[in-house]
């Protein structure tokens, strides 16, 4: 893997069974620094938080249908924020539609990927991000 | 089911499409749908049922009719289990909280994708929030004057059934 091994991701999601296969997939790529958030409005101070720690997240993996604070919503948040305007960001959906594509990739998504997916389709996404 | 017969086979394919789908990519086994059969009873064929209803417009030559449709996804105890251990690489034989969510999960997923497809027959659709019942001999609750069809499959790890419910007001 040419990325590093302990970047620091987070992983939102509110189906715990899904953060969990998706830290399972990030896992058997080889990551090894993988953080959960159980929805949106609970990532967004954990993203802040980091970055006055001087830990920030490196690459946020953000389902897109989520109480409270959308993933979308999220991603709006992080890109409206100094210096997080080009983090990283790999949106999920279950909804298969172009025209969530197109309002995620007018919202600055690094990449968008749709349910179900195996972790060599994670990978293929991430390895586009960072490439 | 209320309305023209063959826009519920049509309607259903991409459900039966989108299981598989699902069961081949995110739990590692094909699955294989058996003979529909009409469903004249409430009872679940699972010990784990996951329900999440669909809403929307069928458009036909330009003529909207809405429509209301239900997906229920049944899973006996070991099946379910099974299929947990295989998608979250963690052994299950009990329920657990932690393996809650994944029905829904399931039927979440299978609606997403069945989404798409509908577009191309004309259904414009919202997907409601999922829900899951579990334990032995639990009855499901339709909505009134539906027709229930049922589509058993099979799988290494056992059998499933999902159930479609489908309503047009024509």
């Amino acid at each position: 893997m040419a990325l590093k091994a302990d970047i620091k991701i987070l992983v939102v999601d509110d189906m715990s069974t899904m953060r969990k296969i998706i830290k399972n997939m990030l896992g058997q790529i080889g990551f090894t620094n993988i953080t959960e958030a159980d929805d949106g409005a609970t990532a967004w101070p954990m993203i802040e938080n980091g970055i006055k720690e001087g830990a920030p997240y490196e690459f946020i993996v953000s389902d897109w249908n989520m109480p409270q604070l959308s993933g979308l919503d999220l991603l709006k948040k992080v890109r409206a924020t100094p210096g997080l305007e080009k983090l990283p960001f790999l949106m999920i959906t279950a909804e298969a539609e172009q025209g969530n594509v197109v309002i995620a990739v007018k919202a600055g998504v690094s990449n968008f990927i749709v349910k179900p997916f195996s972790a060599a389709v994670l990978k293929e996404k991430i390895d586009k991000i960072f490439k | 089911m209320t309305g023209d017969p063959s826009n519920f086979i049509d309607f259903s394919r991409p459900f039966v499409d989108a299981c598989k789908n699902i069961f081949t990519t995110m739990v590692g086994s094909p699955i294989e749908a058996q003979k529909p059969q009409i469903k004249s009873d409430s009872n679940s064929r699972g010990d784990i049922t996951a329900v999440i209803g669909l809403s929307g417009e069928l458009d036909k030559g330009g003529v909207k009719t809405p429509y209301r449709a239900m997906l229920v996804v049944a899973f006996p105890y070991d099946t379910y289990f099974k299929v947990a251990s295989a998608m979250l690489s963690e052994t299950y034989t009990t329920y657990h909280p932690d393996i809650h969510d994944l029905g829904g999960e399931i039927v979440n997923m299978i609606m997403g994708n069945a989404k798409r497809d509908l577009k191309t027959l004309g259904y414009t659709s919202n997907m409601a929030i999922p829900s899951l019942i579990e334990g032995k001999n639990h009855s499901i609750k339709y909505p009134t004057g539906t027709t229930v069809v049922l589509i058993p499959f099979t799988s290494q790890f056992g059998p499933l059934y999902m159930e479609l419910c489908y309503s047009i007001n024509e």
